[in-house]
């Protein structure tokens, strides 16, 4: 899938993709998943009071940011109109749960709790539009899938699947619902931009948008969350997005780590997209 | 691939430039930096001690817990390590004196790395050279920045490796002399992700341990990167035990698909970053 030779042999059959979720489902239940569990557990606890800070403008800010971020990669995605994902697009749309902008975050998740349910709408999102990404490839929407791409976008698929789990397991504990929803500010974008999509090049490039989203924002809370749980937590997914970035440009054909639009390796992560 | 001397000053030019507009959020932090700095003069020496301390039970932890740490040498150095650790300084001031003896320590071993044959000569593998090159100058970057952060508060810049860490990297490089360049390549860039992986689980822990909400936005923004030094590693690992050393590329076409599935995954095989082969926080601390 490099981006100077589209010309890959198809291996993304839908019995790989099966055979790769059954190995994920087994990756699930390994053991040192089951500790990461126990360390989420640990940090509900110290999350317990956390909610009483409240930030209004912090969620605020960092929707609006993450809202830019994807607005640029909708317009680097509206190259080639045509629909070719339309159908896959509009399947996958049945498992999003669209909820009003300014209803977001529901009443009553205020501060840390506010950012938790920001994050797992997020993760949902990116759940959503991997799920979406890998329909189309198994329903051969978008041409020859290489076989470490069709690996790399159901493995980060789990692995959204459980940041966003982690974060849902904070609200319940601290006594709110789970949040089931894609970020609201950010689908529309995400529909508008995956619809576009005809080949993995594009799927790619709109998966990095959400992952540099995604992480920045993370950066961005981590120093802006009160509670060490939830700092912790934040800090612990933020890297992992981070290598999501770096093995996304290498399928790319690109230099495999944080750099400018030109390219050019950088030291230090932004978080620009994040606001 | 080879590497063109003047497109990679260039290119390094341009990353200055960048480094200079995504620094700037922490330079600007700077200035609370430093009233922190002087809110926390009242910070009592008891309580840096006792940071101290709790920190030289993690190390008795940690040297249990990862291979580099655990091939240091055990019990003797945790004395000697204890007696190194700076008590007097804020625990902020610890973590990022530490931070920045693992950044030194991650320069020296790149540049080591850079002047063997197979990893920086014209026989390397031109991806790898470049990101060794590449890798190496972000570590001095963020030894910099760390201490920037450290003199902000009024602290002693760490200018030297991690003393842990540094015998058993000596012995690293020295058990390559004589190796082939498959055995070689293969040893440097295991130490490397081994020094990597310590920095990246280091950074993350460090952000519940400081105060300021500077050095956690500084440590926030360098940890990331640190993981993705590891993603990129790990890759480079698995390609090279599968004897595919030709798909290590970026500038020949078509390689991503020949690349074998698990290299799509390999590079963040867990969903959480770990904490487990993180550096004590006073580790590296300044005398």
């Amino acid at each position: 899938m490099s981006k100077r030779n589209k010309k890959a042999q198809f291996a993304g059959t839908e019995g790989e993709l099966n055979q790769m979720t059954q190995e994920l489902d087994e990756f699930h239940n390994d053991a040192s998943v089951s500790s990461m569990w126990a360390g989420v557990s640990n940090m509900i606890d110290g999350m317990r009071g956390a909610e009483v800070t409240k930030r209004p403008t912090s969620r605020r800010t960092f929707l609006v940011g993450a809202g830019a971020a994807m607005a640029g990669g909708a317009t680097l995605l509206a190259v080639g109109s045509t629909p070719g994902l339309a159908a896959a697009a509009t399947r996958a749309e049945s498992r999003l749960h669209l909820t009003d902008t300014a209803m977001f975050p529901p009443a009553g998740y205020t501060g840390d709790l506010a950012v938790a349910a920001t994050a797992a709408s997020l993760e949902n999102l990116a759940v959503y539009a991997y799920n979406a990404g890998l329909t189309a490839a198994t329903a051969n929407k978008l041409g020859p899938v290489p076989p470490a791409v069709a690996n790399f976008a159901t493995t980060a698929k789990a692995q959204h699947t459980q940041h966003a789990a982690a974060w849902n397991a904070v609200l319940k504990s601290n006594g709110k619902k789970p949040i089931t929803e894609t970020n609201p500010t950010l689908t529309p974008t995400i529909q508008a931009a995956f619809a576009k999509v005809t080949d993995v090049t594009e799927l790619a490039q709109l998966a990095l948008m959400l992952e540099m989203a995604a992480a920045a924002t993370y950066q961005a809370e981590t120093s802006k969350l009160k509670s060490t749980a939830a700092i912790g937590l934040s800090a612990s997914i933020e890297p992992v997005e981070m290598q999501h970035i770096a093995i996304l440009y290498y399928v790319m054909g690109m230099y495999p780590g944080s750099q400018t639009t030109a390219g050019s390796p950088i030291a230090f992560s932004s978080t620009s997209a994040a606001a | 691939m080879t590497v063109d001397p003047r497109a990679l000053a260039e290119l390094l030019e341009e990353s200055q430039d960048l480094q200079a507009d995504a620094l700037r959020p922490t330079h600007a932090a700077l200035d609370e930096l430093v009233d922190l700095s002087h809110s926390s003069d009242g910070e009592d020496v008891t309580s840096n001690q006792a940071f101290h301390e709790e920190h030289q039970r993690g190390l008795r932890a940690s040297f249990a817990g990862a291979s580099l740490l655990g091939a240091a040498g055990g019990a003797a150095l945790i004395g000697v390590l204890a007696s190194a650790a700076g008590a007097q300084s804020s625990k902020d001031v610890q973590v990022l004196q530490t931070a920045a003896a693992i950044e030194n320590l991650a320069v020296a071993t790149y540049k080591t790395a850079l002047t063997l044959p197979y990893i920086g000569g014209a026989t390397a593998n031109g991806v790898v050279t470049k990101f060794a090159t590449v890798t190496m100058g972000q570590h001095v970057q963020h030894a910099d920045a760390f201490n920037s952060a450290i003199k902000s508060l009024g602290g002693k810049a760490q200018t030297k490796p991690d003393p842990a860490f540094v015998p058993v990297v000596n012995k690293a490089v020295k058990s390559l002399t004589g190796a082939s360049a498959a055995a070689g390549t293969m040893g440097v860039v295991g130490l490397a992700l081994e020094l990597e992986n310590i920095a990246a689980e280091t950074y993350v822990k460090d952000t519940t341990l400081v105060s300021s909400s500077s050095n956690k936005a500084l440590l926030a923004s360098i940890m990331g990167v640190e993981a993705q030094h590891v993603a990129v590693l790990l890759a480079v690992q698995a390609l090279l035990k599968a004897n595919a050393a030709q798909l290590i590329s970026l500038s020949e076409p078509a390689t991503v698909e020949a690349l074998p599935a698990a290299a799509g995954s390999v590079g963040f095989p867990n969903a959480f970053y770990k904490t487990s082969s993180a550096a004590p926080a006073s580790q590296g601390a300044v005398k």
